[in-house]
Formats: structure tokens, sequence, C-alpha cells
């Protein structure tokens, strides 16, 4: 007898230290599984891979630009975190409601420590947005398009917005013991987000970075290393804080010790380095780097040589080069004349002086022979680069096509257009009200041409016929096709169409 | 039948999830006032995003309107659950119409939005909101379906505008030339909910039985 109590104190001393944090461990598998299963958390993932499968494929027409990728996985994690956020809420909330508090006071579990679980149930549903996270941008990244440069630092920025999300709710059931406060706090904070009311400054960085997502106005992409987002920071910014919300969180429910207490102050040191650093200005050099990419971008590219022609990308979009020198090809091979063999020189730029916050017209090049090439592709950016070579070829170099309005419109949107696979679909693509007949803006890299409803008729009467016929006598009527003041009419004879009955007149 | 709703009004009264109704209400009466005090937009938007997310919160407590920790033992007594329902809702409406009254007052006369045409929108979000939770009373055997209500009608409010085809679009600004159309249909929206909420509120003969809590249960629920 007398053996059996020495021994059973010594065994249940070994328990007691060993066993809680086995225990905080299965109380978190437990709500993990529950919370997966949840009605709204369920429907939230359907919505989000819906989003996903519907999104992902047509990203920047198909050719994206990786370090705007890594930017289009963050939003579709909010709707998880707004799930998320509820439910772990409702799930601490749900012994108060059942009434079975009482019975926990029993177990070997401690207040704090039951929080603990409930802040590490989070994590499964923090892990599987990060695998869908990867999924979307793998889907994008391993497409033959893509081009640039990913940062680790945007895409760990959907996983950290769940977990914070997670912490907030966790949080939330300690201070407030109603189940409603989560939903109110949800309002108040798409208020603060999205209403506008969050002090987010003007500037690049700045506040603005204290949310969790912070979004781009532009929709050109610009070289990696100008876009200067403080990514890595803002991602260990976000880490400290959900750490700070959910470690404060287990303080508030009772939990305390030297190791607790070190723990939040490290967190709380995370969040205020990361929340520093990356509000801090933006270094000069930046600046500069932008405004020479913009001014003279020949510095920083790398030029490619094919067929005589001269390709220079940013060394990102290089392996782009090959697409475009297929588009030169396409509009040499139906053009006349010295244009055939006429070496061109594509120069891609891109306006990066204000980085990403806004759009800036490109000037056209006064270069003769030269064509800018933008930094997107795929879609209506094909036609319209295709229309900026052919009026190239046609008028000499790029300068010379502002103000264009006669007849060699027509020679130009015909060579432009006859070779691509639905000819009259991509011209209503290029053109900016997304017409196929009257007069109309036509896009290009730079500046815009004029398209009057007689050169549209024309056009579209053209790319009815076969394509070696009026290919031919585009050959044989090159040089006077290409004259300056020829009127449409003229060039509707010189290729057997019906002439447009007005004149030539531009806005 | 006049006797006892007179004799029903202070119980039920008494019952009425108030703490959670004025936070709610409280919220939105913050939204509001951040207009007038924190300067607004001139082109009206953000007034409108104001006030949407004012009606929000107040209807997400609304969601817990219906809840009743008794309804199991209520679930038999000669007065039946329509008019207790009923008188629930009764009670409520005068007061959320001052409520919007104020939040209505709060934003400045020069921002303010078509006020007919967003107070329609309101009585839409509110009178859904009484619905999800009187659906969720019909439809499953839980006393106290608010939690689920309110979670399902947040996530809803928050997908919704994203999802909606063109033809249906709901959530417009005033300077758009679809403005008088959505209201349209908001009032459809509401004539629904409200012929909808008023089949919901009698208690069930045969109760359909979702999800897991589908076990025989006690008169007293447990």
């Amino acid at each position: 007898m007398s053996t059996v109590l020495a021994q059973t104190p010594t065994a249940t001393g070994t328990e007691s230290r060993r066993t809680p944090w086995a225990a905080v461990l299965a109380l978190a598998l437990f709500e993990a599984r529950r919370l997966l299963l949840r009605a709204p958390m369920l429907l939230a993932f359907l919505l989000y891979i819906a989003w996903i499968v519907w999104r992902t494929p047509d990203f920047e027409n198909g050719y994206p630009a990786l370090q705007d990728a890594d930017r289009a996985t963050q939003s579709g994690p909010m709707l998880i975190a707004l799930a998320l956020l509820v439910c772990v809420n409702q799930a601490m909330l749900r012994s108060a409601r059942r009434d079975t508090e009482r019975h926990f006071a029993v177990l070997v579990l401690r207040p704090w420590q039951r929080t603990a679980g409930h802040a590490l149930s989070v994590v499964p549903v923090v892990l599987l947005v990060a695998v869908c996270v990867g999924a979307q941008f793998g889907w994008m990244a391993l497409g033959s398009g893509a081009v640039g440069t990913a940062s680790v630092g945007e895409l760990l920025v959907g996983p950290l917005t769940a977990l914070l999300a997670g912490a907030f709710g966790v949080l939330l059931a300690r201070l407030f013991s109603s189940v409603l406060a989560a939903p109110l706090a949800i309002v108040l904070l798409f208020f603060l987000l999205f209403g506008g009311a969050f002090p987010a400054g003007s500037g690049e960085r700045g506040t603005r970075w204290l949310t969790p997502i912070v979004s781009e106005n532009t929709s050109t992409a610009i070289p990696s290393g100008l876009m200067d987002r403080p990514a890595a920071w803002h991602a260990l910014y976000l880490l400290g804080l959900a750490l700070t919300v959910a470690l404060v969180a287990v303080l508030v429910a009772g939990g305390r010790g030297p190791v607790l207490m070190g723990s939040v102050a490290a967190a709380l040191a995370l969040a205020l380095t990361g929340g520093i650093v990356q509000t801090g200005a933006l270094p000069d050099r930046t600046t500069v780097a932008r405004a020479r990419a913009t001014n003279a971008p020949e510095k920083q590219q790398v030029c490619v040589r094919r067929d005589g022609s001269t390709y220079c990308a940013f060394p990102e979009w290089k392996p782009r080069t090959a697409t475009w020198a297929s588009v030169v090809d396409h509009v040499r091979s139906s053009a006349g004349g010295s244009a055939r063999t006429q070496p061109v020189l594509v120069r891609q730029r891109v306006y990066a002086t204000d980085g990403l916050a806004s759009d800036g017209a490109i000037d056209p090049s006064a270069n003769p022979h030269q064509v800018t090439v933008g930094t997107g592709w795929g879609g209506p950016r094909v036609p319209e680069f295709s229309a900026a070579v052919s009026s190239v070829l046609v008028t000499g170099s790029e300068k010379a096509t502002s103000g264009l309005c006669d007849g060699r419109m027509v020679t130009i949107m015909w060579l432009a257009l006859n070779w691509l696979p639905d000819p009259v679909k991509s011209l209503s693509n290029v053109r900016l009200d997304d017409s196929v007949t009257g007069s109309a803006i036509v896009l290009s890299p730079t500046n815009p041409m004029n398209m009057t409803s007689g050169q549209t008729s024309v056009v579209r009467e053209l790319l009815d016929q076969p394509r070696e016929s009026v290919a031919a006598k585009v050959k044989s009527h090159w040089a006077e096709l290409t004259t300056p003041k020829v009127t449409s009419a003229r060039a509707a004879e010189l290729l057997g169409v019906k002439a447009p009955k007005e004149q030539d007149k531009c806005d | 039948m006049r006797l006892t709703i007179r004799e029903l009004t202070l119980p039920v009264w008494r019952t009425l999830p108030w703490r959670g109704l004025a936070a709610s209400a409280a919220l939105g009466l913050l939204l509001a006032g951040a207009l007038r005090w924190g300067g607004g937009d001139a082109n009206g938007w953000p007034a409108l995003t104001l006030l949407r997310a004012a009606v929000l919160a107040h209807a997400l407590g609304l969601t817990f309107l219906l809840d009743d920790p008794a309804r199991h033992t209520t679930a038999t007594v000669p007065t039946r659950r329509a008019l207790r329902t009923g008188l629930r809702i009764a009670l409520v409406t005068p007061l959320t119409a001052l409520w919007w009254t104020a939040v209505v007052l709060l934003v400045p006369s020069d921002v303010r939005p078509p006020v007919g045409d967003v107070t329609l929108e309101a009585a839409a979000a509110c009178v859904l909101a009484l619905l999800a939770g009187a659906v969720a009373l019909r439809w499953t055997n839980e006393p106290r379906p608010g939690p689920s209500v309110a979670a399902a009608y947040l996530l809803t409010a928050v997908v919704t505008p994203h999802l909606l085809p063109a033809g249906w679009k709901l959530f417009v600004w005033p300077q758009d030339s679809n403005w008088h159309a959505a209201h349209e249909r908001w009032a459809w929206l509401l004539a629904g909910a409200v012929v909808t909420l008023v089949a919901c509120l009698p208690e069930p003969v045969r109760r359909m039985r979702i999800g897991r809590r589908s076990r025989t249960l006690s008169p007293s629920g447990v």
C-alpha cells in the first residue's frame, strides 16, 4: 500500500508537466477540424477556389508579369479571412453559449491554454490558404507567357491576412463575450479599410502600408527592380501583428509567465520593426532609376538581333522578343517595296516615373524605323503592336504617324490585321470603343491614331477578300499607297474595292 | 386576442436582445457620425458607403432578434409563435425607424444620397435580416440560430455585390444610370422578403430536420 502511495505522486507530477501541451495540441486539432467543416468556411473556400479558377487563366491576357501575378493572389484570401474571423470567434464562445464553461473547469486545460488551442486551430486554415495561393501563382507562373520575378513577401500576404483575422477573432472572443462582436468588428474594419476612412496618405509609402493588403492603381507592369515595394517588411509586419494579437488574447485569458511575456515582446518588436521600416520614405536611387528607365531605357536593356532587326527589352522581358519578332515578320511579309526588308528597332518602353502609382503616356519616338512595345502582351496588345509596326513601315517613324489622316491608314490597318487569326475581332480590340464600323480612335503603344468611317469600311472590305490577292495589289502599288496625302478613295481604287463617298476628315 | 397582446408586450419586450441591438445601432450611428465630424467626399459615394455600412451593422443586430432560448418550452403554449414573433418585430420596427431617421440626419444634407431610395435599401436589408432569422427558426430545431445567421448574412452581404450579374446590379451609385432600375429591384426584393417572412412565422406542424441536431428533444430542448 505504502509503495503505491509513494509512487503515485511522482507519476502525477510528470503527467501534469507533460500533458497540457499535448492537450492543447489535441484541442487545436479538434477545433481545426470543426472550423474547416463549418458551413461558412466551406462556402468561403468554395467561392475562393471558384474565384481562382475564373480569374487566373485570363490574368493580364494570359501573359502575366510575375511581379504583378504575386499581388493578384492577395485579394481572394480576404474572403477566407472574413469567414475565419467569424467562425473562430463563434468556436471560442461556443462553451459560453451552450453553458458548458463550468464543465471545462474540471479539465486539465486552463482558460489561457484553451485560448492558445483555439489560436493554433487557425493554422491549418492558413496553411490551406497558402496552398491555394501557391496553386494560383503556380498556374500563372508555369504558363508559357509568364515573365518577370515574383516576391515571396507578396505571396505571403494572403495567408498572413488569414492568420491575422483568425488571431483577431480569438482576441475579440476574449474581450467581448457576445457573438455579435465579430460581425460588427468586420463592418467597422471594412469601413476603415475600403470606405476611405483610413488615413492612407498620398505617397507610395507611408501609413497606407499599415493596412493588410496594399493594392496599386496601375494596369501596366514595370520592371520588378523599379517597383520597390517593401513586401518582405510588410510580411514581417503582418506576422508580428498576428502573433501579437494572438498572444495578447492568451494574456487576456490569464496566461502569465516569463516565456509568454517574452514572446509578446518579441512579436511586438517584429510588428514594430516591420511597420516602421515599410513606411519609411522611398529611397532616392529608386526615383532616379525609374526616371532613367522612362527617359533613357537603352542603358538598362538587353538587345537581341533577329533577321536583321534589333529587339531591345528590359532583361525580364527578354524571352518575349521572339514573339515580337514573329509579329514584325508577319507584317513585313505583306508589305511591298523596301519595307519588306527594312530592319526595324523594336524598343520596349514603360512609363515608370511614378512607379506603380499611375499610368502615364509614352511619347512616340522620332527615330526612324523604331517601334515601341509595352510590357503587356496577349489580347488587344498584339494588334496594337502590329499596328505600330505597320505604321512605322508605312510612314518611316512613330512621330510621323501623329495626326496622320489620309489613305495610308487603310494600308497600315490592313497590314496590321490581315495575318491575325480573327482580323475583325482584332480590329474591334484595337479600337478604343471596340466598334467595327464608323470612325474610331486606334490604340497603339504610344500615341493613338484616327480612323475615319470611310477608312473603316475599306479596311473591312479588304479583310473580307482573300489575303493573297490583296497582298499582291499592296505590293504592286506600294509606292503610291505610302505617299503622304494619298486619299482613302484612291487607296480603295488601287486595291480594287468600293471607294468611300466622304473625304478623309479627322477631328 | 387584444388582451393577449397587452399581456405579452412586457415579457416580450424584456426578452429582446437589447444589448446586441444597442451595440449594432450605436455602431451605425458612429459610422454616420464619422461623416459629419470627419468630413466627407463631395461626389456622394462615401456617404452612401457609410449609410450602407450602418444599415449592415444594424441588420446584423437584427439577425439575433428572433433568438429565443425558451423556444422549445413555448412551442406548445396556446399563444401561437407567429403572434410572439410578430410582436417582437412590431416592438423593434419603430425603434429602427427612429434610428434610421437619426442616421440619415447625421449625414450632412449636401452629401446625402436620395433619401427615399436609400431608405428602401435599408428596409430591404433589415427585412432580409429578419427573414434569415425566421427561415433558420422555421427549418431547424435550434433555439438560438443567431450566430450562424449573422455569419451567413455577413458573408452574403460581402460577396453579393461582386457576384450579381450585370443585369441584376443592386449596389449602384446615384450617378449611375441604373439607379432607378436597381431600386425597382430593391422594391421587389423587399416585397418578396416581407411575403416570405410572413410565411415563415407560424410554428411548423411537422418539423423539417436539417443538420446534426435531429435527435429527439425533450420540451426544454436538452
